[in-house]
């Protein structure tokens, strides 16, 4: 048995020969194995992979969900490109919006784990509880909480009146504000990204430190020395994900909103957009170029922060 | 041997989901259901399940299930369903949108069912006709409404400032809503909800100059002068303290909840009569209604009388007979008006109204007795909305905040208006 993979890896000389045969063993023996991801597969290929390339398709039509698509050519993309005022306004929100909730809740959320890693009692109930507003933050009713929090009457002016005598804004009605108030509530929901930090902090050998400290290094030079280079392969993952996430934020903004992005388009997230021209004005074609453009932009930046982790990504192995 | 039997046991499996599905199958042929999907409160449910109810015992093999939302997510809710081969069978349609849908032959025409099945004939000539596209009946009209503006009388008297009464000039509803702020019963009241951004009042302001929103052939029916006059009358609105700041207006999500009017924060507001009943609902204070102020004692009123809503058969409905025997039922069955009531607006039905007459609570009778002290003065019905002018509600809505938060002069916000509403149309 322990031969047989080996015979068909080796060299050009046997391929023509082992290959076929080693296929079919191979897939004699992971049969079942595709048996049992049928399910998985059936959706990937019907309910995603499917539905993206019709996607693409219908992001050269015209399409209103009733009458059949209508080939329009690159006029979408040339739309968008061109002559799309809101567009311009909506990818302003989402990469103010992307630039300031990615940093500050990763700072955030590593203050919190450094404190915890220093070890306080009743650890694990601490965790839960600052794991808690990541759990519900994307939902409906906390975006209406937020709503309730912000408003011109809400605890936050209450607090800002009570202790300090400042009458506070409308938070959320003010275009000058309520994008913050979102960047809030994504900082609020540090939770995923702190449980990541405090698993990389405990993978520090606490020898280092100790040698740190023999050398006479204070906390400060040792956390930027030893704790944040040992951690960047931590800090890379959650910056990744956290920015593919706030490209995708979508609930807050719809629910605090009302789905309008107002007041004067200030919390016109990219998504919202794309939402309010699909399923508000029955543009499906627009809004699938729209889709389109953002998995690119998203595509991009993915690739930008993995093309740069050579020069900043330590891994020490 | 172990294969064998789970084989076994995958094939009966198999077997009984299949015998499932027909079972299934067998236990809905004996029942027609029928799907009807509309918009509104939690007062609308109510009220339409009680009809629903009353229909069972009318026609016991037939069950209607009802779906409602809310307006803004009404319409994507239909459009996917539509666009699923998956439609209601029956529809609320709202003026607006019955030409995007008959247009697009999503529904299915009356024509041939009237005075059979469909007996609407004491609705009158024009009531018929509010659910016509291109000279096919496409709805039927669910109830006649018209705008307005309710106010909080005591809360005007309060202030020691009459309250607007009938043929009032917009001047004079400015002057007095200012010095009814001035001397506001409570803090951070104002006399006036911020109506600047609220569609359906800038209609009745520019038909009191016989305009409309639209032209008969679809193009945009106001110039630049109009909606720069429009967005500065709202300025000196707010300048003046008459209504509310732009942070306030901005909380409005063109809902009764979160009008200025139901959270406290203003004592007037501009809406549709049939809501007058939502609205009553929500609020503590005894609402009064009437017409907009004028533009000058002899202009056009700005009112016409609207089908609130209508109902419409899909296209794709299985039993087109039995849909349009229940149509016939919601508007012509003294049971059904029972449930209804007039939330959905005044019953274009002349022998319903009769009907619920005698029933009518306090909130009805004002509606209905604001409804027929307008119709004398009534204006036509105006040119239907072209496609994609769904858009421009949104457009004004946020226009008008531009001025209101001070990023925009209204000069600048009428020139806006006008070359964004007319790209809006050129798109469809």
């Amino acid at each position: 048995m322990s031969v047989q993979p080996t015979t068909w890896v080796e060299g050009p000389a046997h391929r023509p020969v082992a290959r076929p045969k080693g296929l079919r063993l191979a897939w004699g023996r992971n049969a079942p194995a595709y048996l049992f991801l049928t399910p998985w597969l059936i959706g990937f290929f019907g309910l995603t992979l499917g539905p993206a390339l019709a996607s693409l398709y219908l992001s050269f039509t015209d399409y209103d969900l009733i009458q059949a698509p209508h080939w329009a050519g690159a006029a979408n993309y040339v739309r968008i490109a061109t002559a799309d005022p809101k567009f311009v306004a909506a990818m302003k929100v989402t990469f103010l919006y992307v630039a300031l909730s990615v940093p500050l809740k990763l700072i955030f959320a590593l203050a919190i784990a450094m404190m915890f890693n220093r070890g306080i009692r009743g650890l694990p109930i601490y965790r839960a509880i600052f794991y808690l507003p990541s759990l519900l933050g994307a939902s409906v009713a906390i975006s209406v909480l937020w709503r309730q929090l912000f408003a011109s009457d809400g605890l936050i002016n209450l607090v800002l009146w009570q202790l300090f005598g400042i009458e506070g804004p409308s938070w959320i009605s003010n275009p000058n504000y309520s994008i913050y108030t979102l960047v809030i509530l994504s900082v609020w929901q540090f939770g995923s990204p702190m449980i990541i930090f405090l698993a990389g902090l405990r993978q520090v050998p606490t020898d280092i430190y100790e040698a740190a400290n023999l050398d006479g290094a204070g906390p400060v030079r040792q956390f930027f020395r030893i704790t944040l280079p040992l951690l960047t392969p931590v800090i890379f993952f959650n910056v990744v994900i956290q920015t593919i996430d706030a490209f995708k934020a979508f609930t807050p903004a719809f629910v605090i909103s009302s789905g309008t992005g107002g007041p004067i388009n200030s919390t016109l997230f990219y998504t919202l957009y794309l939402y309010q021209e699909a399923f508000s004005f029955l543009r499906m074609g627009y809004a699938s170029a729209l889709a389109w453009i953002l998995v690119v932009m998203i595509a991009t930046f993915t690739a930008i922060s993995f093309l740069s982790a050579r020069y900043w990504v330590h891994y020490d192995d | 041997m172990l294969t064998t039997s789970r084989r076994g046991l995958l094939r009966a499996g198999g077997v009984a989901a299949l015998l499932a599905t027909v079972g299934g199958g067998s236990v809905l042929a004996q029942d027609k259901r029928m799907r009807f999907l509309w918009w509104g409160s939690q007062e609308r449910a109510d009220r339409t399940n009680a009809a629903l109810a009353a229909y069972r015992q009318t026609a016991p093999g037939v069950d209607i299930v009802g779906e409602f939302t809310g307006w803004s997510d009404y319409w994507p809710r239909l459009a996917t369903q539509v666009a699923g081969r998956n439609a209601p069978d029956l529809i609320q349609m709202d003026y607006r949108y019955i030409f995007e849908y008959a247009r697009r032959g999503a529904l299915m025409p009356f024509d041939d069912d009237l005075g059979k099945a469909l007996r609407i004939d004491d609705f009158g000539q024009q009531n018929i006709d509010s659910g016509r596209v291109d000279g096919k009946l496409y709805g039927i009209n669910l109830g006649v409404n018209s705008v307005t503006m309710g106010f909080d009388a005591k809360a005007w008297e309060k202030a020691g400032v009459d309250a607007p009464e009938p043929g009032i000039t917009w001047d004079e509803f400015a002057d007095r809503a200012a010095r009814m702020s001035a001397n506001k019963p409570k803090p951070n009241f104002y006399a006036s909800a911020d109506a600047g951004g609220v569609e359906p009042a800038f209609e009745g302001w520019l038909q009191q100059d016989g305009k409309n929103l639209y032209t008969d052939d679809g193009k945009l029916g106001y110039a630049v002068g109009d909606a720069t006059n429009w967005f500065a009358f709202w300025d000196r609105m707010r300048k003046s303290g008459a209504c509310v700041p732009a942070d306030v207006q901005a909380l409005d999500q063109l809902t009764i909840e979160t009008n200025a009017l139901t959270t406290g924060k203003a004592a007037t507001a501009f809406f549709h009569s049939n809501q007058f009943i939502g609205y009553q609902a929500l609020n503590k204070a005894e609402l009064s209604l009437g017409p907009y102020p004028t533009r000058s004692p002899d202009a056009p009123s700005g009112h016409y009388l609207k089908p609130s809503m209508l109902i419409s058969v899909s296209s794709g409905a299985a039993d087109k007979e039995a849909a349009v025997a229940f149509c016939n039922f919601l508007v012509e069955d003294p049971a059904a008006a029972k449930a209804l009531g007039i939330e959905r607006g005044v019953p274009a039905s002349a022998k319903i109204r009769d009907a619920v007459a005698t029933s009518l609570d306090a909130t009805a009778t004002k509606i209905v007795d604001y409804i027929g002290a307008i119709t004398p003065r009534a204006i036509p019905l105006p040119p239907p909305p072209p496609t994609g002018a769904g858009e421009l509600q949104f457009v004004l809505k946020r226009i008008n905040e531009e001025v209101g938060f001070g990023q925009k002069t209204p000069e600048q916000a009428g020139e806006d208006m006008v070359k964004q509403a007319q790209d809006v149309l050129a798109r469809g």
